[in-house]
């Protein structure tokens, strides 16, 4: 059994430590998980983050027996890695365009598909935490949508709201975001 | 859960009133017509000109952000193929068909399996599998209705007929089959600790099964133990075969599929998949395919393993696990036995009734090749028919000469080759090379000649797309239909909203208040109900937290989080008559269960104290259906906790000791711990062993005392701890436990 799975079981049963120590470990286990499907693929070829994740949550738990926090749990924390990722990757390839010196490249540049290209990535990115900062949840749910790529139907079912509300809710998000990455768009 | 829950604890984060209002106007803008927005806009920012330019700036983005974050966008990104397999959009009682769906009976990782009641033309049960992937229904359907006539002449005691297919209002396929209540064939065996030859006559049968589908032309394509099902029909085991027919609807999902699913179409069975399905072109698959699943199946039923283990398949990524399916010779059963650790192989052994070296001779040699023959990468190699692969154990069986005999010289040297690949591919590579050149200059030719009928197929091709269309016209006046549903939900979904802030802002009288106006019939609402009964119980307010999970349970009767958390407060507030109904209740609605946790809390809830003699038999069977999960679940130490604990009501004293011991050790869930402390110190009392008795019930004690302090997120764990010392208090010490706890 993987540590993940400890370490989600504790978070059921309630340990407040266990949830810090969830996001470091999906996070590494997303990076390990993209650069050996790097290694295996052909160059030129870029992973989705959705089956990433997918793939990283059948990995860790097994997709059976796993209580639905577990899950809840579970993608929240893939949404917030995946979102490091993404955000780290463009800062990276803006800081080589840039001519920055030496930036730290790890040598199995992750080619995950970016929803956006860099530096929209980061606007979004910006906008986004002064969205949680008025409201996490909503916040919560554009990383879900946005970083992870699941649908109205996943989100809602991670976030435990209806489907009509995270609906709601993505629509005002998306306009709130969009006006604070054009302002006066 | 992850949302409101960090919510819950700082409410800090939850909105300001200002984007509140902006947001509230917003949302109800967006539902009115073109023409009456500006008049409400005008109505509700009235003079706030700030508030009026903040929202129209949202509207002015809303209308330009097009596909601005859209995942959909993504290349590759499928989004309705990927499962939400925790919201299930059916529920008891609901009506598909002509079916009224009951109860629910499993889940796997396909589809979601009810029982369900027929009216027409006949009365009687039925399972209902509705599947979950997002697929093509109609192509679905199509496929099955193809097949239908074929199905219809199967026949066999041990087939369970499939009925009937169609679509859910949601548009999700659906399979009617005969009700089988029983439990996977593995499973069967481990737990009835059947020896090997027992085994194999339940193997024979199942041969049996395929054979008599494959002389009708149907082909299984999944068979693997959770379709082979074993009920007993006056005390005798009779295996049964489900969902035939259902695979070949069902597949052809490979043309429009993400990486992730065409994984996720591997996760079930990538363990029992044959080498041409691992293939995946689709095109080309057989009676023996099925034959191949079978040796998977016999392998498992006599080491305990598949010949490759399905996490390291599904671990090994998708290229990985073609490869090793089509290539990876597997290790001989006896070999498998013979390597594995002694714990385990002594494991293996003890389930099939056998000493570790006798089953490992046993199974050397004859069963060995039966097992390899089936397992044949190529299928020309496998046994003919499913009837062969029979006869050939039922000769083992009999102490016959086996047809499946050690190979010839030619075949020793194919497996060499095999084993030899890399340099033979250097070799055939330069044959390939040539070989495909004269193919090319073949196929120009051949292309040639076709342009001349290629002015015939583009019109076709006009006519496909035009059909398309139309198709997609159809399903975008569906999803107005939907849009709409959605905007009458709007108050209701409101309240829910207002209710989870004010939850978030900690002012919970307030959110109940919301609330009462929500009509106790909307599933969703359980949620909030939970949520607040769950604040209420760790402040230990106890009539508050009984309302609000009671009301949960009205909302939504399968929501077994909301009954695991009552039961417990029944028995503390000494409401025995409301824990008794409870416990009717819990059986009626989960007593067939086949989810392992979900059969685990309920039977702990009511057996925390001794239930009456007709309904202990079956949370006892509840406690099985949860141990039935096996050791290597994640929740096994609970697991063994339940079962001890049945093992205790039904008065098998020497048996709880066995299956507590480890648990009452093992420190990390303290509730948990404390709770089979209880029960093993009453089994020990009960077994004469007084002193040990008594050491461990102050263990247990010790632990409620110092660990579960009011407050903790496993209030109601802990009060099943606090019941059982009590009780086993009473017993030990002939005395009331003295309460230290300031309840």
């Amino acid at each position: 059994m993987s540590d993940v799975t400890h370490i989600l079981k504790a978070m059921e049963q309630g340990d407040p430590k266990a949830a810090g120590q969830l996001l470091p470990l999906v996070y590494d286990e997303l990076r390990k998980l993209a650069a050996c499907k790097m290694a295996n693929e052909a160059p030129g070829q870029t992973l989705q983050p959705t089956a990433l994740v997918h793939e990283a949550w059948l990995r860790l738990a097994g997709d059976e027996d796993q209580a639905w926090d577990s899950r809840a749990h579970f993608f929240g924390a893939a949404a917030e890695a995946m979102r490091r990722i993404l955000i780290e990757n463009a800062r990276r390839k803006k800081a080589l365009r840039h001519g920055a010196g030496q930036a730290p490249l790890d040598i199995q540049g992750l080619e995950i598909a970016a929803p956006a290209p860099d530096d929209q990535m980061l606007a979004i990115d910006e906008a986004l935490n002064k969205l949680a900062a008025l409201d996490k949840d909503k916040a919560e749910l554009v990383k879900l949508r946005f970083f992870v790529g699941m649908t109205i139907e996943e989100a809602a079912g991670v976030l435990r709201i209806s489907e009509a509300t995270a609906k709601r809710w993505w629509v005002y998000a998306r306009a709130w975001l969009y006006a604070e990455v054009r302002p006066g768009g | 859960m992850l949302g409101s829950m960090q919510s819950n604890q700082k409410p800090a984060s939850s909105p300001s009133p200002e984007p509140r209002r902006e947001e509230a106007i917003f949302d109800a803008v967006l539902a009115l017509a073109a023409e009456q927005r500006a008049a409400y806009l005008n109505q509700a920012c009235g003079e706030d000109t700030q508030l009026r330019r903040r929202v129209e700036l949202l509207l002015r983005s809303h209308d330009h952000a097009g596909e601005f974050l859209d995942p959909a966008l993504r290349a590759g990104t499928n989004r309705t193929l990927v499962v939400n397999p925790t919201a299930p959009s059916e529920k008891p009682g609901d009506i598909i068909g002509h079916y009224k769906i009951r109860e629910k009976l499993g889940e796997g990782g396909c589809g979601v399996v009810y029982v369900a009641e027929q009216t027409e033309p006949v009365r009687r049960r039925v399972a209902l599998k509705v599947i979950k992937l997002g697929m093509d229904t109609r192509s679905v359907i199509a496929r099955f209705e193809a097949e239908r006539q074929a199905l219809a002449m199967m026949d066999h005691p041990n087939i369970a007929r499939v009925l009937d297919a169609g679509a859910t209002e949601t548009g999700r396929p659906y399979f009617v089959m005969e009700l089988v209540r029983g439990i996977k064939i593995t499973d069967y065996c481990d737990q009835n600790h059947l020896n090997t030859s027992k085994r194999l006559e339940l193997f024979v049968q199942v041969c049996h099964a395929v054979q008599h589908a494959h002389q009708k032309g149907i082909i299984h394509r999944d068979i693997k133990p959770s379709n082979i099902l074993v009920t007993l029909h006056d005390g005798v085991p009779v295996p049964k075969v489900i969902d035939f027919g259902i695979a070949k609807a069902t597949e052809g999902r490979l043309s429009d599929l993400t990486v992730y699913t065409e994984l996720r179409q591997f996760i079930g069975t990538p363990a029992y998949m044959s080498p041409e399905q691992a293939e995946m072109s689709g095109l080309d698959i057989d009676t023996r395919s099925d034959i191949y699943s079978l040796g998977v199946l016999l392998y498992e039923l006599l080491t305990g393993r598949t010949p490759f283990d399905a996490q390291e398949l599904i671990q090994s990524g998708l290229d990985q696990m073609r490869r090793t399916i089509r290539e990876k010779e597997p290790m001989r059963p006896s070999t498998r036995l013979s390597t594995m650790l002694v714990a385990d192989l002594t494991a293996v052994a003890k389930r099939q009734s056998a000493e570790p070296p006798k089953l490992v001779h046993f199974i050397r040699g004859d069963l060995d090749w039966i097992v390899m023959k089936a397992l044949e990468k190529d299928r020309m190699r496998r046994f003919e028919s499913a009837s062969g692969l029979a006869l050939d154990v039922h000769r083992f069986l009999k102490n016959e000469p086996i047809e499946a005999r050690p190979p010839s010289g030619l075949y020793r040297f194919q497996k060499w080759v095999r084993r030899n690949k890399t340099a033979f591919a250097a070799a055939a590579a330069v044959v390939a090379a040539l070989v495909l050149g004269l193919g090319l200059s073949l196929y120009l030719f051949i292309q040639e000649r076709h342009a001349l009928r290629s002015e015939r197929v583009a019109l076709q091709r006009a006519v496909a797309a035009e059909r398309r269309q139309a198709e997609l016209r159809e399903q975008a006046e569906k999803g107005l239909a939907l849009e709409k549903h959605m905007r009458e939900m709007v108050p209701i979904t409101d309240k829910f909203t207002t209710a989870g802030r004010l939850l978030s802002q900690g002012q919970f009288d307030k959110a109940e208040e919301v609330m009462s106006e929500v009509p106790l019939t909307i599933p969703e609402s359980s949620i909030i109900y939970n949520a607040l009964g769950e604040i209420y119980g760790r402040r230990g307010e106890w009539p508050a937290a009984i309302r609000n999970f009671t009301r949960s349970i009205t909302a939504d009767p399968t929501n077994h989080l909301a009954y695991h958390c009552l039961a417990p407060l029944l028995v503390q507030t000494g409401d025995w008559g409301a824990y008794r109904k409870h416990c009717e209740r819990v059986l009626s609605q989960f007593g067939e269960t086949t989810d392992p946790a979900v059969a685990e809390r309920m039977a702990k809830d009511c057996l925390m104290l001794p239930p009456p003699a007709a309904s202990l038999v079956r949370f006892a069977k509840m406690a099985d259906t949860a141990v039935a999960a096996g050791p290597t679940n994640s929740s096994w130490p609970y697991y063994e906790f339940v079962k001890g604990l049945a093992e205790y009501r039904l008065g098998h004293f020497a048996s709880v000791l066995e299956w507590l011991q480890k648990v009452a050790a093992q420190e990390g869930v303290p509730a948990r711990t404390a709770q089979a402390d209880a029960t093993l110190a009453m089994a020990e009392f009960q077994l004469g062993q007084t002193n040990a008795a008594r050491a461990t019930l102050a263990e247990g004690i010790k632990i409620s005392e110092t660990k579960l302090t009011p407050g903790r997120i496993d209030w109601n764990d802990s009060i099943i701890a606090e019941i059982l010392l009590r009780e086993a208090h009473e017993l030990i010490m002939g005395a009331p436990m003295p309460t230290a706890r300031g309840k």
